[in-house]
């Protein structure tokens, strides 16, 4: 197995990125954070495009960085493919050129660049330039030509923010075909939650330059970790608990009733934002300050009694009050999650048997 | 009407400049790809190697000259040694017109290429490094032609800075008729001889010249 093992300390005059890291050899890993947490300069630091100050990185046998050892093979030398977030296409080269560009020349390189193009469906477009490309087709000539050189890890940098919302969808379907097909792992920084909801097999968040959390989907996005962490996961709502009472957090802001009483009195409880619905006898006070139209949904801006924000998202199928309005949300259990302020941070590593 | 006005001393400083641009021309494109890149790339000393670099832009040439001519001429601290040790002296010969050439025109193709480099080029070179290419085959392949058009220009504007070059080349060439007139210089000493029909002449043909290496390299910036 080819695991990918990293140990990474870097500075910058305004920035320290310290990352602790093991990840298989196969499927993608989605990395989610806030802008400036470091989630580029991380895959850049396993491309070899930045130089850690201290650590070391392998992945398997094959060690790229160490310190110790005095290790830095170029980003040449690390079998990687890497896709730019606006793709760094080879303007004066053709579609066929470019995917054939980390080929050796030769026969080969033809029947390889011909596989390419027909796989990703850009059949009739092989002599056009980069500048005579739609998004979605320059975005998939980016993908096969990281891709066609068979990378042993393939680092994708925000590759879907150029793209429309439609676009979005089917590439994410295609990436997933093309990491299992192509048997190997990838690592994907993205800012968007639907990005790593759909198409990771593992999440990682980054957070000032720390790795805060990381392990399977379902487990991360189910089990933040931390409130911090939470809040990058789409959990909107945090609130900071006074007092426990079995299986109800109180605060300043009201009380909620969660499935189960925590094993630890934690300082902060997380609401999802589409769970809870007003209009109920019960439950918290709110004032609606905003509704904004967001298409299949409407998202309610609300103040709890001691002004703390609550972000709700209403079906658009359902009643919604008007901005303004004073009302009780019902917040089911399952919508609630106990979690400390901050959690230490740890070595992070995917286990297939946590 | 033309060639009676250009005497043999005109010819000659037409074929001096010719060589002179011929040369630096090449310099040009060498130190304008290598100077560019390394000016895009962190390292301690980067800072002064820019204002180094940019210096003519903004100190007068005249001063330039006289600076160069006081550090290299004979008796100067870098002159001296190799007058010293090679017998060589560096001012009022044809190396000399290169250099001050050379000086003039730099950072008018060391901007646009170094500029050109850190837009767009940057992230093209790391692409390069990411499909396994080494620094020669990425610069090959991918630098110079992604800043062809950067390139062209600047070159452009750093030959007809050359050819049009006058303050350093009078302080450093010495204007020697025969041995170190430029065509620029050919100019400035018939309009002193109150020669101005050769003046205008070789006004026309400088402006020609300049033009024509205009229209060449932007016409080689579009393949």
């Amino acid at each position: 197995m080819q695991t990918l093992s990293a140990r990474i300390d870097f500075t910058r005059p305004d920035f320290r990125l310290r990352a602790h890291l093991r990840l298989p050899d196969s499927g993608i890993t989605a990395v989610l954070g806030p802008s400036g947490s470091g989630k580029s300069t991380l895959l850049r630091l396993l491309a070899g495009l930045e130089r850690p100050r201290a650590g070391c990185i392998r992945l398997g046998e094959h060690i790229w960085f160490s310190r110790a050892q005095a290790i830095d093979r170029p980003p040449s030398a690390r079998a990687i493919g890497f896709m730019f977030q606006h793709y760094a296409l080879f303007p004066h080269l053709s579609v066929a050129e470019n995917i054939g560009y980390g080929l050796a020349r030769g026969r080969e390189r033809q029947r390889r660049v011909a596989e390419w193009i027909e796989r990703l469906e850009l059949a009739g477009l092989e002599r056009r330039r980069p500048d005579a490309l739609s998004g979605g087709q320059r975005q998939r000539v980016a993908l096969a030509r990281a891709l066609a050189p068979r990378p042993r890890l393939l680092l994708l940098d925000e590759p879907f923010s150029a793209v429309d919302a439609s676009l979005r969808q089917s590439l994410r379907l295609l990436l997933q075909e093309l990491v299992s097909e192509n048997d190997t792992s990838a690592i994907l920084v993205t800012h968007d939650l639907e990005d790593a909801r759909q198409c990771a097999d593992r999440i990682g968040v980054m957070i000032a330059g720390r790795v805060r959390r990381l392990g399977e989907s379902a487990e991360v996005l189910a089990d933040p970790g931390d409130a911090e962490v939470a809040r990058v996961l789409g959990w909107p709502n945090t609130l900071p608990v006074t007092q426990w009472a079995g299986d109800e957090a109180c605060g300043t802001w009201g009380r909620v009733r969660l499935s189960r009483a925590p094993a630890r009195a934690h300082e902060v409880v997380a609401l999802l934002p589409d769970g809870p619905r007003p209009g109920a006898r019960e439950g918290l006070e709110v004032e609606i300050a905003q509704v904004i139209e967001m298409g299949a949904y409407r998202a309610l801006s609300c103040r709890l009694p001691d002004r703390t924000p609550l972000r709700l998202h209403l079906p658009r199928a359902l009643p919604c009050p008007a901005r303004g309005a004073r009302t009780r949300i019902a917040v089911p259990p399952e919508c609630v999650i106990a979690l400390p302020a901050r959690a230490s941070v740890r070595f992070n590593h995917w286990s297939p048997h946590p | 009407m033309m060639v009676s006005a250009l005497q043999p001393c005109a010819f000659d400083a037409v074929l001096l400049s010719l060589r002179v641009a011929a040369v630096t021309l090449v310099l040009f494109v060498v130190s304008g790809i290598g100077l560019g890149y390394l000016l895009t790339r962190p390292f301690a000393l980067r800072g002064l190697l820019d204002a180094l670099v940019s210096l003519p832009l903004v100190f007068p040439p005249i001063a330039i000259g006289f600076f160069l001519l006081m550090l290299l001429g004979r008796h100067g601290p870098l002159g001296a040694p190799l007058y010293a040790h090679l017998g060589w002296e560096l001012v009022f010969s044809f190396e000399a017109l290169v250099l001050a050439a050379f000086i003039a025109g730099l950072p008018l193709v060391v901007k646009p290429v170094q500029s050109a480099i850190e837009s767009s080029a940057r992230e093209m070179i790391e692409a390069s490094y990411t499909l396994g290419k080494g620094k020669l085959e990425t610069l090959l392949r991918v630098v110079i032609p992604a800043i062809r058009t950067s390139l062209a220009a600047g070159l452009t504007l750093a030959v007809g800075r050359a050819f049009g070059e006058v303050g350093i080349t009078l302080m450093l060439g010495g204007n020697l008729i025969g041995e170190t007139e430029t065509l620029s210089l050919a100019i400035y000493n018939r309009v002193i001889e109150g020669d101005s029909t050769c003046a205008t002449w070789l006004s026309l043909l400088l402006g020609g010249i300049s033009l024509s290496l205009f229209f060449l390299l932007r016409r080689l910036g579009r393949l």
